[in-house]
């Protein structure tokens, strides 16, 4: 039993960052209708170079940096994939992106090599509760996910950029018409959406090493619980998250390490199937 | 000093020709009507106006001053704003944030944080223009927290001119008013438009229904195949068998 809850905390840690990737993934598409192959990468770029800066400053300070640079990053990937007149198609935009992440695997290897990196996590001592080993970084991803969860939703319901954001999904033609520059609108939700997913980077390498090929399975995994909610909710995408994340540590502890990213790419199949036939239409 | 004018416009999707040369004027405070069968370029008219399309030939003025090709934006900010064919509400949005949008476009520009400091500056008279749409239109106030999207059709035509008003035009654009809705609804909407109209506000409308058009409107162009084939005061056009046996379906309608 003792095995059961330690697969479960250590799942609900993993996928916090699942759900965070899918957070990000679900603001980009309902602010711009792009899925974001790049996403992932992001996570990466901002591990790993929290861990390079890091031999040079605090860790802290490095990890805000990290995070400001791949929200710079973020940007530059927007106005990429949308296009200068902002008029490149959905489908387009997408493929530019899985073009980029592809790319962005050999620059990383190249600046930051193929070893995987880690760093110290918030603090080494980890708590025991009833035999459970439940380390404090897992507790800070967890709580930074139902935060990003409970910010993303505010921000999206009630501030003017938000509902901006929203009524450039809702329609681009109305949103057009009435002065919104739909460029300007990608590339706030990239931004945001990228230096959310840097955060979930950073506090990941503490406890799972990130290398420059870690980008596919992060976005994956963000993917897949992204389309818990048909890429349209926050709150599912959030729910996906945790539920992946604890399914795959119990498929990796009983059954076999190997079927990890299997199981991502079952549920996402599996989900996408079952909701073609109605709203998704990814 | 006339408003909009348009100086032998021509709008071209890859080799098909939608508009085909079309000069027409629309001054302060009038009320003008474009109509025309389904594909006689009418919206890319309107298109063109609001900056949606790149015009091929032709000129767009807005107070004399050249706007051809400026972007939608700029368009909103000179005083033209438009209400597009078949409503395009925000539909995940409460009708209020629908209104409120429509003042924060006409604000918002390539610098998100300016712009969203100006709208934010402006805040007191953003909500003093919010509740003069409530007045004018107080159906709205009723619905100012319900998804646009599960309001009936008429509300949501009720919400895309309210939206279009918080940018505060001098000219209001209006695609196919009375598509889908009941001839009741239309008229009530029609009525209000007049009262907007007296308040200064001009008036192009797009309509297939040529009896709305010449009711409302004081002036008409009738479109046929990117061109304009007639234009007049509405009591004239009416009163010609060509338009009458074309648009009104013979012997009824006229101007009310």
């Amino acid at each position: 039993m003792t095995t059961f809850f330690q697969l479960v905390v250590v799942g609900i840690s993993t996928g916090s960052v699942f759900a965070i990737v899918g957070m990000s993934l679900v603001l980009v598409y309902r602010a711009t209708g792009i899925v974001n192959f790049a996403q992932g990468v992001f996570a990466v770029l901002a591990g790993l170079l929290t861990y390079s800066l890091g031999k040079h400053m605090s860790l802290p300070l490095a990890a805000v940096l990290a995070t400001l640079v791949t929200a710079v990053v973020a940007t530059l990937v927007a106005v990429v994939a949308v296009g200068i007149r902002g008029r490149t198609t959905h489908l387009a935009s997408l493929i530019i992106t899985v073009g980029i992440a592809i790319l962005a695997e050999a620059v990383l290897l190249a600046a930051f090599g193929e070893v995987p990196r880690s760093y110290s996590a918030v603090s080494d001592r980890a708590w025991d509760i009833g035999g459970v080993l439940v380390q404090p970084q897992y507790a800070v991803l967890t709580v930074v996910a139902l935060a990003a969860a409970v910010g993303l939703t505010l921000f999206l319901r009630h501030t003017i950029v938000g509902q901006a954001l929203v009524a450039s999904a809702d329609s681009p033609r109305a949103a057009e018409l009435i002065g919104l520059n739909l460029r300007s609108v990608a590339v706030i939700a990239f931004a945001v959406a990228g230096a959310l997913t840097a955060i979930g980077g950073v506090l990941l390498a503490p406890t799972v090493p990130v290398a420059y090929s870690s980008g596919l399975s992060i976005t994956i995994n963000g993917f897949a619980a992204a389309v818990v909610g048909g890429l349209a909710s926050i709150r599912l995408a959030l729910l996906g998250g945790y539920a992946l994340g604890v399914v795959e540590q119990l498929v990796i502890g009983y059954v076999d390490p190997q079927y990890n990213l299997i199981i991502a790419l079952v549920v996402m199949l599996v989900l996408i199937g079952w909701r073609s036939r109605g709203e998704l239409a990814v | 000093m006339t408003l909009l004018e348009l100086d032998h416009l021509v709008v071209r999707y890859g080799q098909a020709v939608a508009v085909d040369g079309i000069s027409l004027t629309v001054g302060a405070g009038e009320r003008v009507a474009l109509i025309g069968p389904n594909g006689a370029g009418k919206t890319s008219v309107l298109n063109a106006v609001c900056g949606v399309v790149r015009p091929a030939a032709g000129r767009v003025r807005i107070d004399g001053r050249d706007l051809t090709g400026a972007t939608p934006a700029a368009v909103v900010r000179r005083g033209i704003s438009q209400v597009p064919e078949g409503r395009h509400v925000f539909a995940t949005l409460p009708v209020e944030a629908n209104l409120l949008l429509g003042a924060y476009g006409r604000v918002f520009s390539l610098e998100i944080v300016s712009s969203t400091l100006r709208y934010v500056r402006s805040r007191r008279e953003v909500r003093e223009r919010l509740d003069r749409v409530y007045e004018l239109l107080p159906k709205l106030h009723e619905l100012r927290d319900r998804p646009a999207g599960r309001t009936s059709g008429g509300e949501q035509q009720m919400v895309a001119i309210g939206r279009a008003l918080m940018a505060e035009p001098r000219l209001l654009a209006i695609d196919e008013l009375s598509l889908g809705l009941a001839p009741v609804l239309v008229q009530q909407l029609a009525e209000f438009l007049l009262r907007l109209n007296e308040q200064g506000v001009a008036i192009l409308l797009v309509d297939q229904s040529a009896s709305l058009a010449f009711s409302l409107c004081e002036r008409a162009y009738v479109l046929e195949t990117g061109r304009v084939v007639l234009e007049g005061p509405s009591g004239d056009l009416a009163g010609r068998s060509e338009v009458r046996s074309a648009y009104l379906g013979g012997a009824s309608g006229g101007p009310s």
